[in-house]
């Protein structure tokens, strides 16, 4: 009898709770008053620093006072719900926003201290040292070749032939891609399957020798045995690069990423080591995010 | 109830399907309905114009022994080539017809026994002479051009049906019968009509001069025209900022697309001839009026070209560092060349079948020459076309049709340029 | 967006899915906190056929748990839960575990109450029983409650109340001792209130790990093996 009895006060005790927690969320301040960041958006080895980024497309601003870095061969997962913002931050640290005439970004944005925005400095090594990987799998309709080769050949990087050879291999091989298409090197990188295309894409983009590669979203259009290969493959890169990633798969940023950055309506909510994102997140807004209580 | 209720529903699903089919039946009626009202247009068009032009194609010869001895040439010094240029061949044809019909007399019926060949003989036998002077003082058989009316004539009794006599009189006829009737009468294929200018005599009337004047034309429009709207495209594309300026521009290209072609003309008549002070009818002039107004149609048709290269491809190249130039250079145009090159064709075709600007830049001038180059005054074949359109002559209807014929032929090879273009170029991403 | 929902998936089977395992585990831990009242009361007022009833339950409290670990089982291959869902699926599948223990340890007092029935009484140590199995009897009670309303600080405070069943455990233990020093003859009965009270203790113990689970649960802190004021210095400060 007192067991059940517990058990009923138990209910009512939990409808009472679910009550409470309904009013603190009506009473809870709203996204507009999300002051700073929570967490650790700082790092003693940053390869990338960020602070009080703003940026607006025309009138309306898209990112509030973002401040991060981006530690030496660390990976940064960015998160968020659609329209937070991550992806037009991420295009902002090798200024691909440049392309959209009405983009305007403030704020100091630094590589190894350098700052990128400076009007004095060319967006074209910019974009040899911060490389980047797009949400869709975009190879040139060129052969395979040609697709690793463009970007040493447009920056010079060799005259010589087997140079360039090598080159393509090491790329090719880095991206775990060499052994599928050795024997076909000059079939057209489009004839790929959509997992191959990304990882030549990646063999692209790593063919000049970037310090931070950027991916928008890289495995979105892919199956999960492709991106699987991905992630894989982004494990063995921060061995010798600097990657921030951005990605719709909450999985996703807890299996590759040092850090995850959680941004909400164009502000950083919260950067903390991955683990205690998914496990323990500290803002509310993260929880709700991850827990998948909106998105 | 629930059932019974979906019972009702899905007789009246039933109900109304037959009517739902027959209304998709009529829909599909219409759209067949109006290709096959298209079709039958041009069906007609063709069999009218192939219908009547196709004895163009042909052309009679008479076969007459002329007998080229110097005296009659009036040729003292065979060795003066302005004497076998001047040299009166007209008299030993007329002497060979007046040897042939030897029981023809009076100044009028002489008059018309010469009218049974060519006035251009004489042209045909000094070419003769003049490849081969060994002929002179010898009798040779000549296959000449008959003449436009016994040419029709010829033609229209050797087809089944109606004879078309038109002024050739009974005594005429005879005198073709009795050639016919000792095969010295002969149809063969009408070269003249491909390697001679234009004339006012139809027999000897041909379109070579049109057809060069056209195909300098469309290399000057081709070569202005390309260049200037792939530029102006690429331009607007891709650096050009967005704002009011930009938008009238673009505004204004689209409008000039719509804007009459005779309008050009009025334009290149002020601008090229009269502020620039060019000749009139030259290929030159006519070219870049057509540039004009080719260019709009270049403009749009490449602008959306390159607006179909994926955006992902730009950003591809941008991310890896090339920049923007290279990016245009390397992937933009590469992937949007068969769309420029088929809005190129498509719009050179338009200008080639475009006559009212031309006509304004004085290219409907009768011109006998065929032109040697951009610099020559020349006409163009619709230009052409309406000449001949014009003229009394029974025999120019059907070389009007037959230089229509070649019209369309150019046209027809143009837009399939345009498909094999596309064909070859297309790279897929 | 503006209208946040925060306590509310979007998916409601997944906001189903865990309150149908936290209903599940209280009414577990109803059945195992009725079994240890009947367990105690069988040596109290020597009542075999209560203890025989409560061996019986036994059967059903290990069915729940296996049903409770599958249900946590199939929430985590099928819904993947990150952070407080993720934290709530661990702490139930533990505290499943350790009622299980909780209702094993309730089995044994029962077995306890048999046997002092068969062998005769124990000249002493029901008053002991009694205290300790009130003690633990209220923890258990509070721990499910806290469970329920993911109150931290009365798990904290079940924490506390397990020093306090350690200690009158260990007191009546000496006092027991001395008892059978005096009179060996009652050793075997006495034996059995001493099974019996360190049941009680053990499920004292797994009520206190319980407890744990639900600061991990609510705070995301881990609170094994530190002492109850460190584990209050952390509450408070997280």
């Amino acid at each position: 009898m007192e067991a059940t009895a517990s058990v009923d006060n138990a209910a009512q005790a939990e409808e009472s709770k679910l009550k409470t927690m309904k009013e603190e969320v009506i009473a809870q301040p709203s996204v507009d008053d999300v002051q700073g960041t929570v967490g650790t958006p700082f790092v003693e080895n940053a390869k990338m620093s960020m602070r009080d980024v703003n940026v607006y497309y025309a009138e309306k601003q898209a990112i509030f006072n973002v401040g991060l870095d981006i530690g030496k061969n660390e990976v940064v997962a960015m998160i968020g719900p659609s329209g937070c913002g991550k992806s037009t931050f991420l295009r902002c640290l090798n200024r691909m926003n440049d392309t959209i005439d009405i983009c305007k970004v403030e704020g100091s944005l630094t590589l190894e201290g350098q700052d990128i925005y400076d009007p004095k400095l060319d967006v074209v090594p910019l974009r040899a040292r911060v490389g980047m990987v797009f949400q869709k799998p975009n190879p040139f309709p060129k052969s395979i070749y040609d697709n690793v080769a463009y970007g040493p050949r447009i920056h010079g990087l060799t005259s010589r032939k087997a140079e360039l050879d090598e080159i393509v291999e090491t790329s090719l091989r880095k991206a775990s891609l060499w052994d599928e298409v050795k024997d076909r090197l000059q079939a057209p990188g489009t004839g790929l399957s959509g997992g191959q295309q990304q990882r030549l894409c990646i063999a692209r983009t790593i063919a000049v020798s970037p310090e931070v590669i950027l991916m928008d979203e890289p495995c979105s259009a892919l199956d999960p045995i492709a991106t699987a290969k991905i992630e894989e493959l982004i494990a063995e890169l921060s061995e010798n690069f600097t990657i921030a990633i951005v990605t719709h798969s909450m999985q996703q940023a807890a299996r590759v990423s040092n850090r995850t950055a959680y941004f909400h309506l164009g502000k950083l909510i919260e950067v903390n080591d991955t683990e205690k994102v998914f496990t323990n997140p500290e803002h509310e807004l993260t929880e709700a995010y991850i827990t998948g209580r909106f998105g | 109830m629930n059932s019974t209720e979906k019972m009702n529903t899905i007789d009246l699903v039933n109900k109304n399907l037959a009517k739902r089919y027959r209304a998709e039946k009529r829909f599909k009626a219409y759209g067949i309905a109006s290709i096959g009202f298209g079709l039958l247009c041009l069906v007609f068009l063709f069999t009218d114009i192939i219908g009547k032009g196709y004895t163009a194609f042909v052309q009679s010869y008479i076969q007459l022994e002329v007998n080229l001895d110097a005296d009659t040439l009036d040729i003292s010094d065979p060795s003066d080539p302005n004497q076998i240029a001047g040299a009166n061949y007209m008299g030993v044809v007329k002497k060979a017809l007046r040897e042939r019909f030897p029981d023809v007399s009076g100044r009028r019926d002489k008059r018309k026994l010469y009218r049974l060949v060519s006035n251009g003989s004489g042209f045909d036998l000094r070419k003769m002479l003049e490849a081969d002077p060994s002929i002179l003082n010898t009798k040779q058989t000549i296959w000449l051009i008959a003449d436009d009316d016994i040419d029709t004539y010829i033609k229209s009794a050797s087809k089944d049906g109606k004879v078309f006599t038109g002024r050739v009189d009974e005594q005429a006829q005879g005198w073709v019968k009795s050639l016919i009737d000792n095969d010295e009468v002969e149809t063969r294929f009408n070269t003249v009509f491909f390697t001679n200018g234009d004339s006012r005599e139809p027999e000897q009337a041909g379109i070579r001069g049109a057809i060069m004047g056209s195909l300098f034309t469309m290399f000057v429009t081709l070569i202005l025209s390309f260049p200037i709207g792939v530029a102006a495209a690429v331009y607007l594309e891709e650096y050009a900022p967005k704002n009011k300026w930009t938008d009238l521009i673009e505004v204004n290209i689209n409008n000039l697309a719509a804007v009459p072609s005779i309008i050009f003309g009025l334009l290149g008549v002020a601008i090229f001839i009269g502020m620039f002070g060019m000749q009139r009818s030259l290929p030159l002039v006519g070219g870049m009026v057509l540039t004009l107004m080719t260019l709009p149609t270049i403009i749009i048709s490449s602008r959306a070209a390159i607006k179909a290269v994926p955006p992902s491809i730009r950003e591809a190249a941008l991310g890896i560092g090339a920049s923007k130039m290279q990016m245009i250079l390397h992937h933009v145009l590469p992937l949007a060349m068969p769309g420029m090159l088929t809005g190129a064709i498509i719009g050179l075709a338009q200008a080639l079948g475009e006559t009212a600007p031309l006509l304004m830049i004085g290219m409907v001038a009768f011109i006998v020459d065929i032109p040697g180059g951009v610099a020559d005054p020349a006409t163009v074949l619709p230009v052409q076309i309406f000449l001949w359109s014009d003229s009394p002559e029974r025999a120019f209807v059907e070389r009007t049709s037959a230089a229509i014929m070649v019209l369309l032929g150019f046209l027809i090879i143009m837009n399939a340029l345009a498909v094999w273009l596309r064909k070859r170029l297309e790279r897929r991403w | 967006m503006d209208n946040l929902n925060l306590d509310q998936h979007i998916s409601g089977q997944f906001n189903a899915d865990l309150e149908e395992l936290k209903t599940q585990l209280l009414e577990m831990g109803g059945v195992v906190q009725q079994q240890i009242i009947d367990a105690v009361t069988a040596i109290e007022q020597a009542d075999s056929e209560l203890a025989e009833k409560v061996m019986v339950i036994e059967d059903d409290v290990d069915m729940r748990e296996v049903r409770l670990d599958e249900n946590c089982t199939t929430v985590l291959a099928r819904r993947q839960p990150a952070a407080s869902d993720l934290r709530m699926v661990l702490a139930v599948s533990k505290a499943t575990r350790d009622l299980e223990r909780m209702g094993d340890e309730a089995q044994k007092i029962a077995k306890m109450a048999i046997a002092l029935n068969e062998e005769g009484q124990a000249p002493h140590g029901y008053v002991e029983l009694r205290h300790i199995g009130d003690i633990v009897e209220k923890m258990v009670n509070s721990t499910l409650d806290a469970f329920a309303r993911f109150d931290v600080d009365a798990a904290v405070k079940v924490a506390r109340d397990d020093k306090a069943v350690d200690r009158e455990y260990k007191s009546a233990m000496r006092e027991l001792v001395t008892y059978m020093m005096e009179d060996p003859r009652s050793i075997g009965r006495v034996m059995n209130i001493i099974w019996a009270l360190r049941s009680l203790e053990r499920i004292g113990d797994h009520a206190r790990n319980i407890a744990e689970h639900i600061v991990y649960l609510v705070k995301g802190l881990d609170v094994r093996h530190t002492s109850v004021k460190e584990m209050e210095r952390q509450v408070k400060d997280a």
